[in-house]
């Protein structure tokens, strides 16, 4: 029985050691210098054409969307700001989870939703064909090179066929939850397009489905999304003091998010917008912090009773 | 084109890593930070090897042609590495055979008659008839053998020893007498390692008690930085020193040659690669030789191993003048196993696998297995040691592999008489090393069976000196307890508790570095 025991314990052993079923990793300090090359653009034209939007249509409604809600609870805010504004429009969020994409696109109208093509990043979505084409179908995602040099084309392509996009400037999904540094990606393309930048916040899906985990926690957690006051580059404005408004702007819905509106705008009035990265403590109070999903007590009604 | 050696820093990404211990390996969870030190990949080996040792005999460094040497009526001598090397045993033909076959050839072209061919065993074991066949190869064991022209020396043969002289510091040089009186002698090398070869060759693989006995002892061998530096390595300038009296006698050809790093054929192949790199088909040849392991019987375990013949490749071949041979042989050798590794760390965690020079188609005792561990690998390095002075060394083996009666008769009684009293090699060395060294019966032993010399385990003993006194903690891991207490050490059954036991030496979270042999590597540790 010893043997048996000792071979079942090894196979788990080398399951997890080599990770079975998922993404092989290279250990960081093994991973090959690569010279910075020119990306192939993979293209995703298909996905938005006539064929591509309706097979889209019926994943997302019919697969996506009822997986998703029977996973998750969801509570949307600020949708209003899209009616005031015509697209297309730059959407920025902050990134924790892969359930980021599905929580954008799920919350926002049908028709702004049909839309909204998604930035992904190159190496990660779009390493093999089956990742790119299922990425690319199920949530209309385009590729972008994140480690750097020139923005491919596509972009701003996407932009000017008149496709809103999806952008987490982070770049990468969040180690502890708290929100990272912008790039300066979204920004560019703001004020290279003239394009109006919706700031998004949400938070929970870390909680629910931190890195690592490829299926939400169980119990049906809940998630908040926030849509905020569009921002337009002014004119002649560069990227670069464009980027940090756009951080700002996000900031302060997080700050909504936890407080109330009125206070938030005090906040930011005064500066004194709590910062996104989150307090300089210890590692695991980080993390700890963002493992707490959002419950519709933790947040103070906008009148006390 | 082969990859370089390289550290690797054990992070969340990293499976566990193989760690040999004796007749088998586990698969070790290191802590976060750790460094390991990879070998090189094999570098290109030489396509036409037998083209390849006709150019090295015909346009030798600094000597005439190998040819032009050979003379009718000439003495000549070929010498030749034991067993010992390479490890593991080459798979047939090897090396050796195929250059002392051309050597003949150009011999009995020449009209040489007088030829005799001797294993450098100097104090190991005599090899076995079916041993001396697989170094030479079938046909120049059935021309000589017979006739008794193909031998292992024996360094008690007093008749046949010759007393060359002393050095300028006292040392006596007695070697073979039929070396010594050659009118040509040819010594055919396998440069494993960076301590093999050289004047090391002919000086101590033809050399008796009387001349080895000047440096292998403690006092040298804690001095030698290490011994795998020629260049810092006290036991190498007493033979170099010895090595030029012998150029006086007699003249030397010697021939040396180097291997790449495939010491493991399919399908033990997963053990060279990076583990990370496994296949599907790497992860099942690793869990089936573990579990053919786990259940096979001690004897099929101790075959499964022994049985393993390397398929190295020859990367590179010099002959002619012992000095300027063996600057090439140590660039070729450094090329394959050189890493560069920044900085000392507190400890030091090296797996001793199933096999080392004294072992071959034998048992690894406790004290070889500690010759292995802190003689061979801890002195792989060049430069600095790995781990810093006062540091810990943490090694894998079971230490209970017993001792092989008919090879290592005098280690038994090493074992239970001398460690017992002591293991501290100066005290043991200098209150019994002359009552082992002279023991009639072991001397009778290694003149007609197949055992090591009488002073051999101490030998052994001092080869991990230096170790000993470098380090302040030696801790065996997954080792029987009785037997590291017996050797002065400590052990643990995992590396978790290994550390815990080293932390009042290193402290709770010290820095690590595993060396990740075999393949052979030599740490270029920069400080």
């Amino acid at each position: 029985m010893g043997v048996i025991r000792e071979g079942v314990e090894d196979v788990r052993m080398v399951a997890r050691g080599w990770r079975w079923g998922r993404r092989p990793l290279v250990p960081r300090s093994a991973e090959p210098w690569m010279e910075p090359v020119e990306q192939t653009v993979f293209g995703t034209d298909w996905a938005r054409r006539r064929p591509g939007r309706v097979a889209r249509e019926v994943a997302q409604k019919g697969g996506l969307e009822p997986v998703f809600r029977s996973q998750v609870r969801t509570h949307v805010e600020g949708l209003d700001v899209l009616s005031r504004i015509q697209g297309p429009v730059i959407f920025v969020a902050n990134h924790a989870s892969h359930l980021d994409t599905p929580l954008i696109l799920l919350s926002l109208p049908d028709e702004w939703r049909r839309r909204t093509a998604v930035a992904a990043a190159a190496d990660y979505f779009f390493d093999t064909w089956w990742r790119a084409v299922g990425s690319a179908l199920l949530f209309n995602t385009f590729p972008i090179d994140r480690r750097g040099g020139a923005m491919s084309a596509t972009p701003g392509e996407v932009l000017a066929d008149g496709w809103s996009l999806v952008v987490f400037p982070e770049g990468t999904r969040s180690q502890d939850g708290w929100t990272g540094k912008f790039r300066l990606g979204a920004a560019f393309l703001a004020c290279e397009y003239g394009v109006p930048v919706v700031p998004i916040a949400h938070r929970g899906t870390f909680a629910a489905m931190p890195r690592g985990q490829n299926w939400p926690s169980p119990g049906r957690r809940r998630l908040t999304i926030r849509f905020g006051e569009p921002l337009r580059p002014e004119p002649g404005e560069s990227p670069r003091s464009f980027a940090p408004k756009i951080r700002h702007a996000v900031s302060t819905l997080l700050d909504e998010e936890s407080s109330t509106w009125w206070e938030a705008r005090q906040r930011a009035a005064s500066g004194a917008t709590p910062d996104p990265g989150g307090p300089d403590v210890a590692t695991w109070r980080r993390v700890w912090a963002q493992t707490k999903s959002p419950e519709p007590g933790d947040r103070r009604a906008a009148w006390r009773r | 084109m082969s990859r370089p050696g390289f550290v690797l820093e054990v992070d969340d990404r990293t499976p566990p890593l193989v760690v040999h211990e004796g007749q088998g390996f586990r698969l070790e969870e290191f802590p976060l930070g750790t460094r390991v030190i990879y070998p090189p990949e094999s570098v290109p080996s030489v396509p036409d090897v037998e083209e390849a040792i006709r150019e090295a005999l015909v346009n030798p460094v600094d000597s005439e042609p190998l040819p032009s040497l050979l003379k009718p009526g000439m003495r000549l001598t070929i010498a030749f590495d034991d067993l010992s090397l390479p490890l593991p045993t080459m798979r047939a033909p090897d090396i050796r055979q195929r250059i002392i076959e051309q050597v003949l050839t150009m011999a009995a072209d020449a009209g040489v008659d007088d030829v005799e061919l001797i294993a450098a065993n100097a104090l190991h074991r005599r090899m076995t008839a079916a041993e001396l066949k697989h170094i030479v190869g079938e046909r120049v064991f059935r021309s000589f053998h017979p006739q008794g022209l193909l031998y292992n020396f024996d360094a008690e043969d007093r008749d046949n020893l010759a007393h060359l002289g002393t050095t300028d510091r006292g040392e006596d040089v007695e070697i073979s007498k039929r070396a010594a009186e050659s009118d040509l002698l040819v010594y055919v090398n396998v440069n494993l390692v960076a301590m093999d070869g050289g004047h090391k060759s002919v000086g101590i693989g033809l050399a008796s008690y009387n001349s080895l006995r000047h440096h292998h002892n403690p006092q040298t061998m804690v001095r030698s930085h290490s011994f795998m530096d020629h260049t810092k390595s006290h036991l190498h300038h007493s033979a170099w020193r010895m090595g030029r009296l012998i150029k006086d006698h007699v003249k030397v050809f010697q021939i040396e040659t180097t291997l790449d790093n495939r010491v493991f054929p399919s399908p033990y192949d997963f053990l060279m690669k990076r583990e990370w790199e496994w296949s599907v088909r790497d992860q099942a040849s690793m869990l089936a030789v573990r579990r053919g392991l786990s259940v096979a019987p001690k004897r099929l375990r101790h075959k499964m191993f022994h049985d393993i013949r390397a398929p190295y490749g020859l990367t590179g071949i010099n002959a002619g003048e012992v000095e300027a041979v063996h600057e090439r042989t140590i660039e070729a050798v450094h090329r394959q196993q050189l890493v560069e590794v920044q900085g000392q760390s507190d400890v030091l965690v090296m797996g001793v696998p199933y096999l080392g020079p004294y072992n071959v188609n034998s048992t690894m005792n406790p004290i070889l297995a500690t010759c292995m561990g802190l003689g061979y690998y801890f002195n792989s390095y060049r430069g600095q040691p790995v781990v810093r002075r006062g540091g810990a060394v943490i090694l894998y083996h079971p230490l209970n592999e017993g001792f092989d009666q008919l090879r290592h008769p005098s280690y038994v009684d090493f074992y239970e008489e001398v460690l017992a009293e002591s293991t501290d090699p100066a005290v043991v060395g200098a209150k019994y090393e002359q009552q082992f060294a002279n023991d009639p019966w072991y001397i009778h032993l290694y003149r007609t069976s197949h055992a090591y010399h009488g002073v051999h385990p101490f030998y052994m003993w001092y080869w991990a000196a230096h170790a000993m006194d470098h380090v302040d903690d030696v801790i065996w891991v997954g080792a029987d307890r009785k037997v590291a207490s017996r050797l002065g050490f400590r052990a643990a059954s995992t590396l978790g508790d290994a550390l815990e036991m080293a932390a009042d030496t290193v402290g709770a979270s010290p820095s690590i570095t595993y060396l990740h042999n075999p393949p052979h590597l030599i740490a270029d540790v920069k400080v």
